[in-house]
């Protein structure tokens, strides 16, 4: 900010904190009515907080800074933590609105959300106002957002418009006007809360002198009136928030109203449609979902019926909506308030529906869908200021373009005066100044009506742009206080905070959760599994020996094709020249779009990894992103390479594995290690068996060297590699973490602890097989296990693993179908293999 | 005449999938010049949840649900229509196209306003200058809206080369523009992007088309396939279709199956499963005649 455009000095007065707020050729201003004369409803405020001074206030705001950062408000703890993001960061100062001012806006506030969901049950149910030419075609017709596939559906109760906001500024003779509309996803909510919960705590004395109208009632009767639409109990009520996830910029207050309303969190892979109902997906099972309090836009909340390409829905929410077996808030379509243009016809539309006067006004503007608007409009282009008039997230034309962009699909835009809004006094570091401000405020249902939140966000920025900008981290906002003249009843913030909000880690966890788990277990141990034979080959590589001269390298290159076939080009009959290997190799260390490549698995680790972040330790995670860097410079020595992948990898399952406790979570991941290095074991024992027998027996060695049991074999029987005891310590023994049998009886094990219907044991499909594999193992006789003839004891080893392969794949087929999500969909298209025009 | 239309869908996934969720717009439209004597889908594995509703547009919707663990899905629609000759205006009584245009802007009929939603740019068509400028050839001041309309399917007939592996269903009506090549939804999608540029109204039509083998060989089961077309709205006359893949007036061969503002509208099977790891789908579409007398009663 400029000093010209601060400055506002009074020789006359002494010096006072808010001398610099605001300035006169500029809005409304919301402390002063002229430079000496504060506002009344200010003015114990202003005394209070000068009384405070400067320092005392400083220190304040650090406290703030402090308790929304550990509130998880200022970044989003899923970015970089270096780099503080913070969406809408909290001002101290707070917006006093009188009795009076609040009652202007309330009751015109209620009159607009009656007026729109009138609109909204017309559009989505008979279109009288479109066949009597009251809303004009193009508003139905060429709008995305009216969704085509919610027309005829009944919401719960019959309620098109659960919960509303709407922005509003004051113009410059203190009269409020409407900015905006929103229904699709109304976001803000969770950030006033928070505001309230830090300000009233940072000024708690001047909160409980002031009369200030409390926000928890609002909260109350949301749910309340959700229950009671639904005809819910308050005990389990099966109402879930549903969020787009960590990614989202607005997280924190999806968390947050998680917390405070008792609504577990959810994002779109949690639930699934089954019947035309929607269901919650925990390990344990299904559990029905009644209610859906809805942080996803509408147009993105059905990737089947609504949108192709979306990860934050649920397909089949809109058949779910359809049957009428969820309370949708708000329900699907209800972004048709959103379009900018709607507006200007709520003048006409609020005469012949409600037959009265629309009270909140709006500057004059006009929608080039008519003759007259768009002549307007073009006639006064640098004086207006040209809006998308029906997608507001739709692409704006270059400047250069605007005209013909106009002139080509006039009923896409629309222009207006530009708005000055009002200024309010803004704390930053010690000096106060003025900022243009609006203010959000939120509605929800109620029985037989809506109620309006006493209270509110208020925005504000410097300039205007980013004030009616789409970007929220550019943005401060403020707590609102809605002066009353009446006592305020206490109701206390905090009673209405839920414990239990979050799924109940240590019985229960979200199948997504633990889906990435598993898949994280595998990733890390198949990563481990091939860099383990590559570096095997390497190694071998690196010596001296002409490659005609080192037995085992055809054996360690079979193996390889067979863990890693997309690199199976290597020809393990007669080795390839030396040249020729080398890029082979190459292609199954480097090739990202090889996908069993190291590196692809390895982006493999660090997406799973990300998917659950927030059950990572910081350390874990930055030794994730340290696999990066190793991998970066393919030019460097393949086998220093893999060395210094390998310890990053034992780094982080060291660490992983320390600092978890040994929950569900901690259960998914090592039974997703157990049953990779199972399939990795069979998969080589299998594929090399035939070959270990040869004279030098450097193969087995090699077998020993790449199932990492050389030196467990070597500690024990200290004598030359001999077929039966490698192959006893690599499959029953149990008590070398890399055998077989280990593994099957991990995972007998996990399988045993997993939530479960029914108590009895090996009652499950999956416990059976987990004993079938463990007991096979273990009835394993090799004690005739020779080289040289070909006995039945081979052909039993053989059978014993070609069947261990088929139980292990049946086993992974079972745990996913019986607890987990994360299976991929694919859409399904019928494409036209038409007849020819020839 | 009378068909029996047999459309049948097979998916096979390499692996379980475990859900999945489908649209099918097979079942065929009453028209005032198609009747629809019986119709039917069947499903395997057997849906544990279905359910039928109307769209926006009016097309019959059958959705349903596989909720356990399967490797195939079969979907086959059977259904017996009776189709008659559409009467087309002659061409040049039409009124000029840009009275159409104006009077779909006015929309003062209620006939007028049902037309108007197929009159905007929708997910798949597309305005453009070159959009625009293709259709304007077609389209010189004053000329009668349907003897345009038949202009623009011809040239589109003889400039662009029907080639199945040119496009994919993402495939942008710009592109094909370009590259002047592609199967009937693109030609559908083109001509309907170039009258909506004009402000005329066009939907999208899905259905099939009888294929007559050629001279003295027999007619091949199955050997039929989807097919996709376009209708342009004419005020006081109604709708009139056009097939730029075939250069005609659809008749008694074009079976009517369901209309939108674009293929994405009525996707004639439309899904998502979880799992199935990769699937491969296979169509078989046979379009029979059938004589009067081979009804059985009651059908």
């Amino acid at each position: 900010m400029t000093d010209a455009k601060l400055i506002h000095s009074i020789s006359t007065r002494p010096q006072s904190l808010f001398d610099r707020v605001c300035n006169p050729t500029a809005g409304y201003c919301e402390t002063f009515t002229s430079p000496a004369s504060p506002r009344k409803h200010w003015q114990s405020i202003m005394q209070a907080l000068e009384a405070m001074g400067p320092d005392y206030l400083k220190e304040q705001q650090l406290r703030a800074m402090r308790r929304r950062h550990e509130d998880g408000a200022t970044f989003n703890p899923f970015e970089d933590p270096s780099e503080k993001t913070s969406t809408w960061a909290l001002d101290l100062f707070p917006l006093p609105l009188t009795s009076e001012e609040w009652h202007t806006i309330e009751s015109g506030i209620l009159q607009r959300v009656n007026l729109l969901e009138k609109i909204l049950a017309d559009v989505y149910g008979p279109q009288e106002l479109l066949k009597n030419g009251q809303i004009p075609a193009e508003l139905i017709f060429a709008n995305p957002n009216f969704l085509r596939p919610c027309h005829g559906i009944t919401p719960a109760g019959n309620r098109f418009l659960s919960f509303y906001a709407a922005d509003l500024y004051r113009d410059t003779n203190g009269e409020f006007k409407v900015y905006r509309d929103y229904g699709s996803q109304p976001a803000g909510l969770g950030y006033a809360l928070e505001n309230r919960i830090v300000i009233s705590r940072i000024f708690s004395d001047l909160y409980h002198t002031t009369q200030i109208r409390r926000l928890a009632p609002f909260f109350h009767t949301l749910h309340t009136s959700i229950l009671e639409r639904n005809g819910l109990t308050d005990k389990d009520p099966g109402i879930v928030l549903l969020s787009p996830g960590p990614e989202s910029r607005t997280y924190f207050e999806h968390a947050l109203l998680s917390r405070y309303l008792g609504y577990p969190l959810v994002e779109g892979q949690d639930l699934t449609v089954r019947n035309g109902r929607v269901f919650l997906k925990k390990l344990a099972g299904l559990e029905p979902v009644e209610a859906l309090f809805r942080q996803v836009a509408d147009n993105v909340s059905d990737p089947f019926a609504l949108r192709r390409q979306t990860a934050d829905g649920v397909a089949g929410l809109v058949q779910a909506a359809r049957e009428g077996s969820i309370d949708i808030i708000n329900p699907l379509g209800s972004g048709f308030i959103d379009t900018p243009v709607l507006s200007t016809f709520l003048p006409s539309l609020c005469q012949l529906l409600r037959g009265e006067e629309l009270l909140l006004k709006e500057d004059p503007s006009w929608w080039c869908g008519t003759a007259d608007g768009r002549n307007h409009v073009l006639a006064n282009m640098t004086a207006l200021l040209v809006e998308q008039a029906l997608d507001r997230s739709a692409k704006y034309p270059d400047i250069h373009d605007l005209q013909a962009a106009i002139t080509s699909a006039p009923h896409c835009f629309m222009a207006r005066q530009p708005i000055i809004p009002s200024n309010s006094p803004v704390w930053n570091d010690g000096v106060i100044s003025g900022q243009s401000t609006l203010l959000r405020v939120f509605v929800c249902a109620t029985a037989d009506g809506f109620t309006v939140m006493p209270g509110g966000l208020a925005i504000t920025a410097d300039d205007i742009n980013t004030l009616v900008g789409d970007s929220p981290e550019r943005q401060q906002s403020k707590d609102v206080w809605i002066l009353s003249d009446l006592p305020v009843e206490p109701f206390s913030m905090l009673a209405g905070l839920k414990t239990a909000a979050e799924f109940n880690r240590s019985s229960d966890l979200p199948s997504r959760v633990a889906d990435n788990m598993l898949w994280l277990g595998r990733y890390l141990e198949r990563a481990e599994g091939q860099i383990r034979l590559l570096r095997s080959i390497f190694k071998r590589l690196s010596g001296e020996a002409r490659l005609q001269d080192i037995p085992e390298l055809k054996f360690l290159l079979r193996l390889l094709n067979a863990i890693s076939p997309a690199s199976g080009e290597i020809d393990d009959e007669t080795i390839p020249p030396y040249k020729e290997l080398m890029s082979s190799l190459h292609n199954a260390l480097y090739t990202r779009e090889n996908p069993a490549s190291v590196v692809a698995i390895l982006w493999k680790v660090q997406e799973a990894a990300r998917n659950v972040r927030d059950r990572l330790s910081l350390d874990c995670w930055r030794v994730v992103n340290h696999l990066e860097y190793s991998l970066a410079s393919p030019t460097a020595d393949p086998l220093e390479l893999l060395e210094d992948t390998l310890y990053n990898l034992s780094a982080f399952s060291g660490l992983a594995m320390e600092s978890m406790t040994r929950g569900l979570g901690w259960r998914f991941m090592d039974m997703g290690r157990r049953l990779e290095r199972a399939m990795f074991h069979t998969s080589i024992l299998n594929v090399g068996l035939p070959m270990v027998c040869d004279e030098s027996r450097s193969a087995l060695e090699a077998l020993l060297e790449v199932s990492d049991s050389i030196m467990t074999y070597r500690a024990r029987y200290r004598t030359t590699f001999q077929l039966a005891p490698v192959l006893d310590l690599l499959i029953v023994d149990e008590t070398n973490p890399k055998s077989l049998a280990f593994q099957f009886s991990q995972l007998a094990e996990h399988v045993e602890h997993l939530p479960r219907q029914q108590r009895r044991r090996f009652s499950s499909l999956e416990e059976r097989l987990a004993l079938e594999m463990l007991t096979a193992a273990r009835l394993l006789d090799l004690t005739d296990m020779n080289c040289g003839y070909n006995s039945t004891t081979h052909t039993h080893l053989t059978d014993f693993l070609l069947s261990m392969e088929k139980v292990l794949l049946d086993f992974t087929q079972q745990i996913t179908a019986h607890y987990l999500s994360r299976v991929p969909t694919t859409p399904h298209f019928s494409t036209y293999n038409s007849i020819g025009g020839e | 005449m009378k068909y029996r239309v047999t459309h049948t869908t097979t998916y096979s996934y390499s692996e379980p999938a475990s859900l999945s969720q489908n649209e099918l717009y097979l079942l065929p439209k009453e028209t005032p010049w198609q009747k629809v004597s019986d119709s039917a889908v069947t499903v395997t594995p057997e849906p544990a949840y279905h359910n039928f509703y109307n769209d926006y547009f009016g097309n019959c919707v059958r959705a349903f649900m596989i909720q356990h663990p399967h490797s195939h899905l079969v979907v086959t629609a059977v259904s017996t229509v009776l189709t008659m000759p559409p009467q087309a205006p002659p061409s040049e009584t039409t009124p000029p196209w840009e009275t159409v245009a104006r009077q779909l802007f006015d929309h003062h009929t209620p006939a007028d306003l049902e037309a108007c939603q197929f009159r905007f740019v929708s997910p798949l068509t597309m305005i453009t200058p070159a959009v625009e400028g293709y259709a304007r050839i077609s389209f010189p001041s004053g000329r009668p809206i349907l003897a345009g309309a038949i202009d623009l399917m011809q040239r589109i007939f003889t400039e662009f080369t029907y080639d199945k592996d040119a496009t994919t269903i993402d495939t942008s009506v710009d592109q094909v523009l370009v590259d002047r090549k592609g199967v009937c939804q693109d030609f559908a999608h083109l001509a309907i992007s170039c009258l909506r540029s004009l402000g005329l109204a066009a939907r999208y039509v899905s259905g099939y088309l009888e294929t007559l083998p050629p001279p003295g060989k027999q007619k091949l089961a199955g050997a039929d396939a989807s097919h996709a077309w376009l209708s342009i709205y004419i005020p006081n006359i109604g709708w009139v279709d056009l097939d730029p893949t075939n250069n005609i007036i659809p008749g008694e061969q074009h079976i009517t199956l369901a209309w939108g503002r674009d293929y994405g509208d009525v996707t004639p099977v439309k899904g998502v499963v979880m799992g199935g790891g990769v699937h491969s789908m296979s169509v078989m579409v046979d379009v029979s005649r059938i004589e009067e007398d081979t009804i059985s009663p009651g059908k």
